[in-house]
C-alpha cells in the first residue's frame, strides 16, 4: 500500500474524517468565540485606556488595564491556557467542559491584543463626534458604544482581520489541554498510520483554506461597511 | 460658630439663564478666561466677537461644560452644573478652617475696638480670595456647607444639556448614521420620544428645511452647507432652550453660508435664546440684541448692537471692527 491509500483507509474507511471534522469545528468555535469575548474585552480595556480621569483614583482602572494587557501579551498562549486548565479552574473549582475553557483563555489573550487595535480605532475617530454626542446630553458610554466603538471598529476591520487569522492559527495548541482540534485531529491519523507526509501536508492546506475564506470574509464585512463613506 | 445655612438667602430669581460667574479656563499654564462673568437670559440673541485666540469657543465650551472651568460657577436655569466654587460663597468661606484660623489670629484688632466684628471678617474674606488661601481640606463645617450648596442646587449636567443644544464649525454630524438617525437617536436614546414620534418630529424638521429627501442619505454625502442645517435641526429635536453656535459658518464654502445663515434667522424669530460665536459681523447686527466682545480672555465690552459696532468704547475693539468691517 502507498501512502496515499493508507491515508485513504485510515481517512474514509476507518471514519478518520468524523474526528476531523469536529476538530474543524472545535478549532472554528474557539476562534469566533474567542474574537467575540476578545472583541467585547478589549473595547472594555481600551475605553478604560483612554477614558480622561484627573484624580489619581480616577486612574486606577487604566492601571489595571495596563497590567491586564502586559500580563496576556507577556507570557505565551500555551502557558496561559495550561495556567487556566490546570491551575486557576482547579483552584476556583470551576468544572467547565474543556473547550469552554479554551475559549475563555483565547478570549482573553486576544483581549488584550484588540485592546490595542481599539485604542487606536477609537482615537483615530474624530473628537468633535464624542463632542457632539456629550452635548446632545447622552452619557460617556451610550456615546462610545454607539457613536465612536462603531466608526473605530470600521477603522479596525483590516486589523481585526489579522487578528482573527492569527487567532485560528494559534488555536493549533489546543491539542496541550486535550481538545480535540484540527491539529490534533490530524496528529491522530499520523500517530496510528505512522505516515506522516500527507496527513500534515493536508492540515497545512486546510489551514490555508480557512484562512483564505477569512481574509475573503473580512473584505466582504470592510465592503459592506463602506456604505457610510463617499463613494 | 454654629453650622451655618448655606442655602439661606439664596432664593434665586427665577428667571431662566445661563449664568456664567466670575469663570477663569486655565489650559495648562495658558490663561484662556479669566474671570468672567456674563449672564444670558431667556430670549437674548446674544453674538461673541473678537479677536482669534480670545477664548471665545472655551467660553461658549464652558456654557455646557465641554470645557471643565478652573474656577467659577455656571448656572442654568438656577440650578448648579459645575462643582461648587467655594470662592464665591461667603457662607462657605466663613466655614473653612483657614478663615477661622485667620480670624482668630486677628480677633485682637475688635478686641481693641479698631475694627467691628464684620469688617474683620470682610478683610479675612477678601484676603482668602485674593491670595487663594483655601486648601483643599478645610474640616466638617466646610465641607457640609459644599455639600448643602451642591445638593440644594446641583444638576446633573447630562440632564442640563438636554436643554442646551451646540452647533460646532465642523458639523460633527455622526458619520456611522443616516441623517435621520442622527436626528432621532438622542431624543430615542435619553427615552425622550417612540421611536415612531421621533421619526414624525425629525421628518417635519427635514421638510421645513428642504432636506426631506435626504433622510437616508450618510453625512458623507452632504454638501457643507446641507450638513450644518442638519447639525442645527439635529440639536432642535432636543426642543432645547437655548442655542450655543461655535461659528457656524466658518468651515463653508461661501455660496453655503447664506442658507444657514437663513435658517439661524428662522431660529431668531421663533424666540429661540441663542450664543453665537461669529466672525459675520452683518449677522451679528442685524439679528442679535446683544453683542460681547471679548479680548484675551476677557468680555472687553457688552453692550446692544447699535452701542457696540455704533459707538464702541473699547479701544482694542475700536483696532478689531476697523480691521473686520
Ligand atoms: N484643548 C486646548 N488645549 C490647550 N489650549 C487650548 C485648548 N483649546 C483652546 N486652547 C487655547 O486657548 C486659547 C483660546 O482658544 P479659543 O478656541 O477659545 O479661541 P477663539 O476665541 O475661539 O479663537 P478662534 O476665533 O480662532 O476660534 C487659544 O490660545 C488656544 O490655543
Ligand atoms: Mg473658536
Amino acid at each position: 500500500m502507498n501512502a496515499w491509500e493508507i491515508f485513504y483507509r485510515e481517512f474514509v474507511t476507518y471514519e478518520g474524517y468524523e474526528t476531523v471534522l469536529e476538530g474543524l469545528l472545535a478549532t472554528v468555535i474557539i476562534a469566533v468565540c474567542g474574537l467575540l469575548i476578545g472583541f467585547v474585552v478589549g473595547c472594555i480595556l481600551a475605553v478604560l485606556k483612554i477614558i480622561p480621569a484627573k484624580r489619581w483614583y480616577a486612574k486606577i482602572p487604566r492601571w489595571l488595564a495596563n497590567i491586564y494587557v502586559a500580563l496576556f501579551r507577556g507570557t505565551p498562549m500555551v502557558v496561559q491556557l495550561l495556567l487556566i486548565h490546570f491551575v486557576i479552574f482547579p483552584i476556583m473549582h470551576i468544572d467547565i467542559p474543556t473547550l469552554a475553557e479554551a475559549v475563555i483563555a483565547f478570549g482573553l489573550n486576544s483581549g488584550a491584543y484588540i485592546c490595542e487595535i481599539m485604542r487606536g480605532g477609537i482615537q483615530s475617530v474624530d473628537a468633535g463626534q464624542m463632542e457632539a454626542g456629550r452635548a446632545l446630553g447622552l452619557g460617556y458610554v451610550a456615546t462610545m458604544v454607539h457613536i465612536i466603538i462603531p466608526q473605530a471598529f470600521k477603522n479596525v476591520v483590516p486589523t481585526l482581520g489579522n487578528e482573527f487569522i492569527a487567532l485560528i492559527k494559534e488555536t493549533s495548541v489546543a491539542g496541550f489541554i486535550a481538545i480535540v482540534d484540527l491539529t490534533r485531529a490530524f496528529q491522530n491519523i499520523a500517530n496510528s498510520t505512522y505516515e506522516f507526509i500527507i496527513p500534515y501536508v493536508v492540515l497545512a492546506l486546510v489551514y490555508l483554506v480557512l484562512v483564505l475564506v477569512i481574509t475573503l470574509i473580512v473584505r466582504l464585512i470592510e465592503r459592506r461597511l463602506k456604505v457610510s463613506d463617499r463613494r | 460658630m454654629t453650622a451655618v445655612d448655606v442655602t439661606k438667602g439664596f432664593a434665586q430669581e427665577m428667571r431662566p439663564s445661563i449664568d456664567v460667574r466670575n469663570l477663569y479656563k486655565n489650559f495648562g499654564r495658558l490663561k484662556v478666561l479669566k474671570a468672567v462673568s456674563v449672564k444670558i437670559e431667556k430670549g437674548e440673541k446674544v453674538a461673541i466677537i473678537g479677536p482669534s485666540g480670545s477664548g471665545k469657543s472655551t467660553l461658549l465650551r464652558c456654557m455646557n461644560l465641554l470645557e471643565d472651568p478652573t474656577y467659577g460657577e455656571v448656572w442654568i436655569n438656577g440650578r448648579l452644573i459645575t462643582p461648587v466654587d467655594p470662592y464665591l460663597h461667603r457662607e462657605v468661606i466663613c466655614a473653612s478652617g483657614t478663615f477661622r484660623t485667620i480670624y482668630s489670629l486677628r480677633s485682637r484688632a475688635v478686641a481693641e475696638g479698631y475694627m467691628t466684628e464684620d469688617e474683620l471678617a470682610a478683610s479675612v474674606i477678601a484676603e482668602i480670595k485674593r491670595c487663594d488661601l483655601l486648601r483643599r481640606f478645610e474640616g466638617r463645617d466646610y465641607r457640609n456647607a459644599m455639600k448643602a450648596l451642591k445638593y440644594a442646587f446641583g444638576m446633573n449636567v447630562n440632564l442640563a444639556r438636554r436643554g442646551i443644544g451646540m452647533v460646532f464649525q465642523h458639523f460633527n454630524l455622526f458619520n456611522n448614521k443616516t441623517v435621520l438617525q442622527n436626528l432621532t437617536l438622542a431624543p430615542t436614546m435619553l427615552k425622550l420620544a417612540s421611536k415612531e414620534q421621533a421619526e414624525a418630529y425629525a421628518m417635519t424638521m427635514l421638510r421645513r428645511i428642504g432636506l426631506a429627501d435626504k433622510a437616508y442619505a450618510y453625512p458623507s454625502t452632504l454638501s457643507g452647507g446641507q450638513k450644518q442645517r442638519i447639525a442645527i435641526v439635529r440639536s432642535l429635536c432636543m426642543n432645547p432652550e437655548y442655542m450655543l453656535f461655535d461659528e457656524p459658518t466658518s468651515a463653508l464654502d461661501p455660496e453655503m453660508v447664506g442658507e444657514v445663515l437663513q435658517l439661524m434667522k428662522e431660529l431668531a424669530d421663533m424666540g429661540m435664546t441663542m450664543v453665537i460665536v461669529t466672525h459675520e459681523m452683518g449677522f451679528a447686527r442685524e439679528v442679535a440684541t446683544r453683542v460681547l466682545f471679548m479680548d484675551d480672555g476677557r468680555i472687553a465690552e457688552d453692550g446692544t448692537p447699535e452701542q457696540v459696532f455704533g459707538a464702541p468704547k473699547d479701544k482694542r475693539l475700536k483696532e478689531f471692527l476697523s480691521k473686520v468691517l
